[in-house]
């Protein structure tokens, strides 16, 4: 290496801007609460262990039906009577938006991203139209156990590739 | 959400679904059923196994539909059931469309709305299929004579049909009362509601 130049080092003031947008981790549970898959999705995902994910995916099942009988809000057309009709959507805090998609089968899909990137819901439902195409059309898959199933998690890879590179792709 | 747009959520799902050669579809159909004659040579008990089959394909479509019909731009609303005959209407008309291409009407509604029947003009299971007549001894799989007239070739039906609604918390029981096969001028399933399952935290945690 050469030795450090007496050109003015990088600034110090040099920061990445407040909120890098990008998505960080994929999660989806099963109906009865059970980690089926865990994804870091960018650069930036935290490192967390896969036993840390399936206590973050079990707590996350409790609260999210916790929620739900909690919540005083009833919108109209509301089924439960005691209390909404699907608990958590989403989270927000100052480094981290989390989104869930509970689908009508029980299973929930989770992403979690950095506040401002844009698309999230979208990509959800993406990923949700994955599932249902590569995990349950494998016929060695079984239902509600965890998803080694490398056609999905290439096609998930590939179209959070899309959203970064290709800007907002929906269709 | 009205029957007829329904109807043309279906078409734009099945717009969109890759597609198999209909024989193919057809043959491969056969050779399964008459594997399973071979095997169990009780016309009740094929009935049965189709049934479970079909169980375990409807379970896994069932999301298919869902999600598609989702991020296809319909929005909840063209799946979203209030009643048993919204189901209905999307079992038939999303449901049959999407994944055959076929069209299949509802009907025959029970006074209490707990049962209903769809009606398939056409079946593309039984495309090439003529049903043995009893006690036909030429016919090599009813070895014991058994009565092939007793077996319900497109049960497969049964089972998805009933798989895909206990998916979404809807215990059925689904039957095939007519049959092209067997004479009836159209096929019709029988579906009845046994029982609407509930999730979540489930009745043990509520409070007295």
């Amino acid at each position: 290496m050469v030795a450090a130049s007496f050109h003015s080092p990088p600034p110090p003031t040099h920061r990445p801007p407040p909120f890098e947008m990008g998505f960080l981790h994929l999660f989806i549970v099963n109906k009865s609460g059970g980690l089926i898959l865990h994804r870091p999705l960018g650069p930036t995902a935290p490192k967390i262990s896969t036993n840390e994910w399936l206590r973050i995916g079990s707590t996350f099942h409790s609260l999210h039906a916790i929620a739900a009988e909690a919540t005083p809000v009833k919108l109209p057309g509301n089924k439960n009577s005691a209390g909404a009709d699907d608990g958590i959507e989403q989270i927000e805090g100052r480094g981290i938006i989390l989104k869930c998609l509970q689908t009508r089968t029980g299973i929930k899909f989770v992403l979690t991203a950095e506040p401002g990137t844009p698309g999230i819901d979208a990509v959800l439902r993406e990923i949700y139209v994955l599932y249902s195409d590569c995990a349950l059309k494998d016929p060695f898959y079984e239902l509600e156990m965890p998803i080694r199933c490398e056609l999905f998690t290439n096609a998930v890879d590939s179209l959070i590739d899309q959203v970064v590179n290709g800007g907002v792709m929906m269709r | 959400m009205s029957s007829s747009s329904k109807a043309q959520a279906g078409q734009a799902l099945w717009s969109k679904m890759p597609k198999a050669n209909a024989e193919l579809f057809a043959l491969t159909y056969g050779s399964l059923v008459t594997e399973l004659v071979r095997d169990y040579e009780d016309p009740i008990e094929v009935n049965t196994q189709l049934d479970r089959i079909g169980h375990s394909i409807g379970v896994r479509c069932v999301d298919e539909l869902l999600s598609k019909a989702d991020l296809a731009g319909l929005g909840a609303s063209s799946t979203m059931c209030a009643n048993l005959r919204d189901t209905a209407e999307v079992v038939a008309k999303v449901g049959f469309r999407m994944f055959l291409g076929i069209q299949a009407e509802v009907g025959g509604f029970s006074q209490d709305q707990r049962s209903f029947s769809i009606y398939l003009q056409e079946n593309p299971l039984s495309t090439f299929v003529e049903l043995p007549a009893a006690g036909d001894d030429d016919y090599q799989y009813g070895a014991g004579g058994d009565d092939l007239r007793k077996l319900k070739y497109s049960n497969l039906y049964c089972g998805v049909i009933r798989g895909a609604l206990e998916q979404v918390n809807l215990k059925v029981e689904c039957n095939i009362v007519r049959d092209t096969l067997k004479g009836d001028e159209l096929n019709e399933i029988r579906v009845e509601l046994k029982e609407v399952l509930s999730d979540g935290a489930g009745d043990d945690y509520k409070e007295e």
